[in-house]
């Protein structure tokens, strides 16, 4: 399943993954934004997996907010576009 | 940490003949390094390049940007560099691209979005000598009332920035769309991308060939901030030379993001 976002302002955010009974899987995060370092990508990637693909746009924005550590930067993405990203991978409408 | 200025360094300039682009990818990572490490004053490096590559943003996904059986057919290389930011397409003569190796302490205390505009500004300055009115479009592209100019990308690692920017010369739109998959969300507010044929904003602009324009960045470069002509070392080379073998030209790195 594949969704994009735009934020404004902001770039370009890309969500490949799948179900797998109701849990999110093999979730890749993609796009022309920029994060220090950039092992953050895993760390956003691994906080979206498995969380319940009924999770609405704010629980998965949490869900990447929490796992963030300290000193890690999001220059033109944003937790909420993360998950916007993820809800329209899942069939929200555009 | 105190942030420094410009003229605290001494500023040196590697412009070598063509060298493939994978081989640029490495000297990025590798001359950053150098750069934090002490070993290499801070330094601008112009790119040449013979032959032609698709160049992915280190967060993008390779078979979402990149059309690879068209890249094959048209015998066109794809790599990815280390900083984020968007797919370039780079052929012989159709942009200009520039590396700004600094120690992070020159950018000290700035935004990212401060730090874009700071590091580009002898461009701006550059550009207006030139004739052509151009302006910092935040996040990270250069504009002009035509439209996009160039786009730049930074990365940071172990005290020191990494900031490159390609600016459009002459590019061949078409041959662009051909490998490169511009998604309709990207589109979205980009309502340039028309069924333009060519992107040539320095080109038409200026009326200038490519040489000249180069080097009337570096001279605006060097007046601002001093810069002396400087080469890699055989050490800096044999570096570069390793890591875009055993890890530029890698389906691992490559594909690191499929």
């Amino acid at each position: 399943m594949h969704g994009e976002y735009k934020m404004s302002g902001g770039k370009l955010v890309v969500a490949d993954l799948e179900v797998d009974a109701g849990r999110l899987c093999r979730v890749q995060i993609s796009g022309d934004f920029f994060l220090e370092p950039d092992s953050a990508l895993d760390v956003i990637n691994a906080a979206l997996e498995g969380q319940p693909a009924g999770a609405d746009a704010t629980q998965l924005a949490h869900a990447v907010e929490r796992r963030l550590e300290a000193g890690m930067v999001l220059y033109g993405i944003s937790p909420a576009a993360v998950a916007t990203a993820v809800r329209r991978a899942l069939g929200d409408a555009a | 940490m105190t942030r420094t200025g410009w003229r605290d360094y001494a500023w040196r300039l590697i412009h070598a003949g063509p060298q493939q682009p994978v081989l640029h990818m490495a000297l990025d990572e590798v001359l950053t390094d150098e750069v934090a490490a002490g070993r290499r004053p801070p330094t601008l490096r112009m790119w040449e390049w013979p032959t032609s590559a698709v160049v992915i943003g280190r967060f993008q996904s390779l078979r979402n940007e990149v059309d690879m059986d068209a890249a094959r057919r048209y015998g066109i290389d794809v790599v990815r560099r280390i900083s984020g930011g968007g797919a370039m397409f780079m052929e012989p003569g159709n942009i200009i691209t520039y590396s700004i190796y600094a120690p992070e302490a020159l950018v000290a205390g700035m935004s990212f979005q401060e730090s874009y505009a700071f590091l580009d500004a002898w461009v701006l300055d550059a550009l207006k000598a030139l004739g052509i009115n151009a302006w910092y479009q935040p996040l990270n592209d250069i504009a002009s009332p035509s439209g996009k100019i160039a786009g730049a990308a930074q990365t940071r690692r172990r005290g020191a920035v990494l900031h490159h920017v390609t600016m459009a010369y002459d590019i061949d739109a078409t041959r662009m769309l051909q490998v490169l998959r511009i998604g309709r969300e990207k589109l979205s507010d980009k309502a340039t991308q028309s069924a333009a044929k060519r992107v040539d904003p320095l080109r038409s602009q200026t009326g200038l060939p490519r040489a000249e324009i180069i080097q009337r960045m570096l001279a605006t470069f060097r007046e601002l901030h001093g810069l002396q002509a400087d080469v890699l070392s055989p050490h800096e080379l044999a570096l570069a030379q390793a890591l875009a073998t055993t890890k530029f030209s890698t389906p691992g790195w490559t594909a690191a993001i499929p």
